[in-house]
This record gives C-alpha cells, sequence and structure tokens, in this order.
C-alpha cells in the first residue's frame, strides 16, 4: 500500500503514516489524532487545516475561497495526500482563514472558485 | 388552566399569555468551530427567581459527537395539536446543520435535566431524502416538518424532512420547490391555506463563513415564498431586491385568522411585511430601515444585519436585533403598515455602544431571542454561527457567548436589561460555549401556532 508521512507541526511535530488514497481526517482520526469536523464532505470549513509543506489533491471541497487556498489551507475530510506533508491543525491555524468581510473584502480572483475572475497578468 | 382538553399548548394565543412563567430555559449550546473538542449540548438554565440556581446552567444534555453546530430547534407538538389528548409536548428536536443530525431530547421525563432520546443519522436523512442541513423545526397537527437548507451534497435549494410522530423519516414534504432558489425558515397559516419561505444560501455557501462578494453573485437570497399549503408546492414569489438582502426568520401574526406577517431582511436591515389585501392579492412592502451607522475603523458605514425577528403572543410588538450594531429594538405594530419604535437597547455590537453588561464584557452582538408568553421577558444570546462569529467577533473563541434578559413594557412599551440574571456561557465548566436558540418547557413565542 502506497503510503505518505504526515508531520503536525502544532503537534510537537509528530509523524503518521498515512494511506495515499485515504482522506487526511480519516486517517488521522483513525490514529488517535484529535481533530474538528462537521460535514465530513467538503463542504463546511470546520476541518481545514494548513498545509505547512508538501502537497493535496482536494477537488472535492467546496468551502475554501481562492484566497483561503493561496494561504495554504486544506480541507482535511476530503483531502489525500499526494507527497510527505506537513500540516498545522485545528483553530491554532486558522488564523487567515477568517477575515471581516466588510473590511477586508476579496479581489474578483480570491472568490470562489466557481465564480472567481481569472487574474489579469 | 385547560378546562376542556388534554393536548398539548393553548386554545389560543390569549390563553397562551395566560400560561404560567417560564422557570426553565432550553437553550443549545456549541463547540463547533471553537477548538475545544467536545459535543454541543442543550443546556437547562434555572429561571426560577426563588431559586438558589436562578440564571444558571443546571443541567448539560451533550450530543452523541462533535461538530454538529447546533442553531435552531423545535417541539415534537404544539398548539396545532391542541385537540389531540394523545399527545404531548415532551420533546425538542435539535438539529445539526453541519451534521445533518436530528436530535430528540426527551425534555419532560426530568424536565431539569433532558437526555437524548434517539438520533435521526444525517447518512440515513441523506440516503432517504438526498436533503442536508436541518434549519427551522414545525408541527403541524401530529407530524413534523423540517427546513433542510442542502441537498444531500450541500447544494441549494434543499426542500422540507418530512417526520411521523415517533421521528421516522416519512420522506420529502414538498411536492415541488417550484423555481424556488434557497430555503430557510418558513411558517405556515392553515386558515389561509398559505405558508410563507425565506432565503438564506446554499450550505456550501454559509457554511464557511460569509464572503460578502457573494451577494452581487447571486449566491444569498432575496426572495421571499407564498406556499399553497395544502398542495405542498410554492405559489407566488415576492421578489424584494435590494431591500431584502438575506431575508431570514418569517413570523405570522399568532392570531390564526390574520393574514399579516413580517420578515428581517438581515443584509439590507430591513423589516418586510406581507399580508393578504381587501382584493384578495398577497402584498408586501418595507415598513422598518435600520440605517447603517458610521465606525472610526471602517471604510463604509456597519450594516445593522437584523439577525431576528419576533412577534409578542399578542401581536402587539414586533422585536429585532440589530447584530452587528448591538441593539434589540421594540416596536408597536398595532397597525402593521407603520410600526412605531416604542423601546431599545444596547449590548456588545461593533459600535460600541455597550461593550459591558452586568458586568460582563458581551462578545459578539444581540442575535437570538425568545419571549415569555405574557411578552415581559425577552431572553437574548449572542452567538450567530461559528464561522460567522469567527469573522466579525474573532474574541468569542476565548470570551464565549451569554445570555440575557430583557424586561419589556407591555403597556407602554420599553424595553430594560434586568440586572439580576446573566448566563455567562465563558465560564462553561468545559471552557467558552456560544449559546443561541431558547425554548421552554410550555411553549414559546416562535413555536405554537394554531389550526
Amino acid at each position: 500500500m502506497n503510503t505518505y508521512t504526515v508531520t503536525i507541526s502544532n503537534r510537537d511535530n509528530a509523524t503518521y503514516k498515512v494511506a495515499a488514497h485515504r482522506p487526511l481526517l480519516s486517517s488521522l482520526c483513525a490514529q488517535g489524532v484529535d481533530l474538528p469536523y462537521g460535514c465530513k464532505y467538503g463542504g463546511c470549513i470546520t476541518c481545514a487545516g494548513k498545509l505547512i509543506a508538501g502537497n493535496v489533491e482536494q477537488h472535492r471541497q467546496v468551502a475554501l475561497n481562492n484566497r483561503q487556498l493561496e494561504n495554504g489551507y486544506v480541507i482535511l475530510c476530503v483531502a489525500v495526500p499526494i507527497s510527505d506533508i506537513t500540516l498545522e491543525i485545528g483553530v491554532e491555524s486558522h488564523d487567515k482563514l477568517y477575515r471581516n468581510p466588510f473590511l477586508d473584502p476579496l479581489e474578483p480572483h480570491e472568490l470562489k472558485a466557481n465564480i472567481a475572475t481569472p487574474k489579469e497578468i | 388552566m385547560k378546562d376542556h382538553c388534554c393536548g398539548p399548548g393553548y386554545a389560543s394565543p390569549a390563553e397562551a399569555m395566560m400560561a404560567p412563567r417560564e422557570k426553565l430555559l432550553y437553550t443549545i449550546a456549541i463547540y463547533t468551530g471553537t477548538g475545544i473538542q467536545k459535543p454541543d449540548y442543550l443546556a437547562t438554565i434555572d429561571n426560577d427567581p426563588d431559586s438558589p440556581s436562578y440564571s444558571q446552567v443546571i443541567s448539560r444534555c451533550e450530543m452523541s459527537g462533535i461538530g454538529d453546530e447546533l442553531h435552531h430547534m423545535g417541539w415534537n407538538a404544539c398548539s396545532s395539536c391542541f385537540d389531540d389528548a394523545s399527545i404531548s409536548r415532551k420533546y425538542l428536536l435539535v438539529p445539526g446543520v453541519r451534521t445533518s443530525n436530528i436530535h430528540v431530547i426527551d425534555c419532560a421525563t426530568d424536565p431539569q435535566n433532558p437526555s437524548l432520546y434517539k438520533v435521526i443519522k444525517g447518512s440515513e436523512i441523506k440516503a432517504k431524502t438526498n436533503l442536508s442541513a436541518p434549519h427551522t423545526i414545525h408541527c403541524l397537527g401530529a407530524e413534523i416538518i423540517i427546513s433542510m437548507l442542502g441537498d444531500a451534497k450541500g447544494e441549494a435549494p434543499g426542500g422540507y424532512l418530512h417526520l411521523n410522530k415517533d421521528f421516522d423519516i416519512i420522506g420529502r414534504w414538498e411536492s415541488s420547490m417550484g423555481d424556488i432558489p434557497f430555503g430557510y425558515d418558513f411558517w405556515y397559516q392553515p386558515r389561509h391555506n398559505v405558508m410563507v419561505s425565506s432565503e438564506w444560501a446554499a450550505p456550501n455557501t454559509f457554511m464557511p463563513g460569509f464572503d460578502l462578494e457573494e451577494v452581487g453573485h447571486l449566491k444569498y437570497g432575496r426572495r421571499i415564498h407564498l406556499w399553497d399549503f395544502k398542495k405542498k408546492e410554492p405559489k407566488q414569489t415576492f421578489y424584494l431586491g435590494e431591500d431584502g438582502l438575506i431575508p431570514l426568520e418569517v413570523r405570522f401574526h399568532h392570531n390564526p385568522d390574520s393574514t399579516h406577517g413580517f420578515c428581517g431582511a438581515a443584509l439590507s436591515a430591513n423589516i418586510i411585511h406581507w399580508w393578504k389585501d381587501t382584493d384578495g392579492e398577497w402584498k408586501w412592502e418595507k415598513v422598518v430601515d435600520v440605517d447603517n451607522e458610521p465606525h472610526p475603523d471602517w471604510p463604509i458605514p456597519v450594516p445593522g444585519v437584523i439577525s431576528v425577528i419576533l412577534l409578542s403572543m399578542d401581536d402587539r410588538f414586533l422585536y429585532l436585533c440589530n447584530w452587528l450594531h448591538g441593539d434589540i429594538r421594540q416596536y408597536d405594530i398595532s397597525d402593521p403598515h407603520n410600526p412605531v419604535l416604542t423601546g431599545q437597547v444596547w449590548m456588545g455590537g461593533l459600535l460600541g455602544c455597550a461593550p459591558e453588561v452586568n458586568g460582563v464584557k458581551i462578545t459578539g452582538g444581540p442575535q437570538m431571542i425568545q419571549l415569555s408568553l405574557d411578552g415581559t421577558r425577552l431572553y437574548v444570546t449572542t452567538s450567530l454561527f461559528s464561522t460567522w462569529d469567527n469573522q466579525f467577533y474573532p474574541e468569542i473563541r476565548t470570551n464565549g457567548g451569554c445570555m440575557l434578559m430583557v424586561n419589556c413594557d407591555t403597556e407602554q412599551g420599553g424595553m430594560k436589561i434586568d440586572p439580576d440574571f446573566l448566563v455567562d456561557f465563558g465560564k462553561e465548566p468545559n471552557g467558552p460555549s456560544r449559546c443561541h436558540e431558547t425554548r421552554y418547557p410550555g411553549g414559546d413565542c416562535t413555536s405554537d401556532i394554531w389550526i
């Protein structure tokens, strides 16, 4: 079975071997990591963590806008690793996840993917 | 007081107003989104002024797992079953918006210590009905309907879940959703064969938080829908446009003969009034417009964000909360076309008008309210929805929510925060939690409907 190593930076760099095709939330909870979650289908953002290093595939998530993706957030209930990764988990990782939308508006390219306008380069 | 019947509730709104004072309050409290890895729970609050534990949480009924995000709730039975002796108001149905689990809580066996009776799993609801994200609960006679804001994948418009009195899934209630793009709240007035529903957004849109820009992309609601209640299908839509951005709570008059009702449009901060006119046509108008207020640190004025409205049992007063401004208002709606502002109090909010009340720093603003049946005591909580709280009032993570009581003058009008009542959810045993909707064992001003 193809596995990757997940390092959790805000849990003393604890490491876990996880299956390549299993969502990270499921793999990590099964190994005793205490993670927040809600909908479990990629829609509600409760389980969001921050990717510090490595890559994941998360095409099933529909919760994150492009700014949140740019800031490294991953929806752990649907994201699967495609390399060894380092994650920051829980609300400690949510420093850039929430913003006051009246004070800090999104640019057109920072909206969710289905309504974003591509940034002109 | 019941002299001729033994079903739940009351023969009429006037009889409901004569019920004994509410001595227990049931309020949901959440840990979802707070960083505390504990289940959300139903808090029972002692509300007997003569009790030593007055205004304290006396028991906590935890849900079966974490992450539900409890929000609104409803009784298994109300005054719509007043003639049915086989039914009693015994169970609170407490849904989780994020998990779609619906918890049935027994509040009658030991009213001071409710217990989990049954869980209708979100997975079962999705599999049988293709619905998710339960919100408003009303009983209709011995059965129950619940607005579900999404399909199984969290996309709009969702529909209505139909349960029998034993809490088994019957299926979808509605015959058709017509062209309705979004769901949220609903209320029905059977004598006029009408149901009214409002629009928030798809769960996948509102659950992760509020991206204001998505309003312009039509991802949030701006309509109110009138339904043929017997046919279970929509028959007319009021397009409210800019006057009705994000129309949330809908409230018919309690008087079952009335056609008047109101809705709070959260983002527009307006109150919308509808009624059936003398020509037989249903009409609507804007009757209250809360001005945006300047803020020293904001580039644009702050909208009120009317997060809830409520009508007193005698249909004389309308209460609204401006969650971002921090005020609760009381309007005399004796003339429903011309509400008159008769009272206002402040707690929390972003304008800095009342950062501290009864010795506690208020984080959040007045959000969910419930009124005593006699109309004199209004209970207020401060949390809206975990992700939205985190955006507008991030300190709520460490401070938690709180509940206050407002004494309402039903003779002259007017409101005053009670100095002796405070439930600080920032001091809960498992850490700061956030409180939202409240109900009482004997029924309240947002659950009972008369057939």
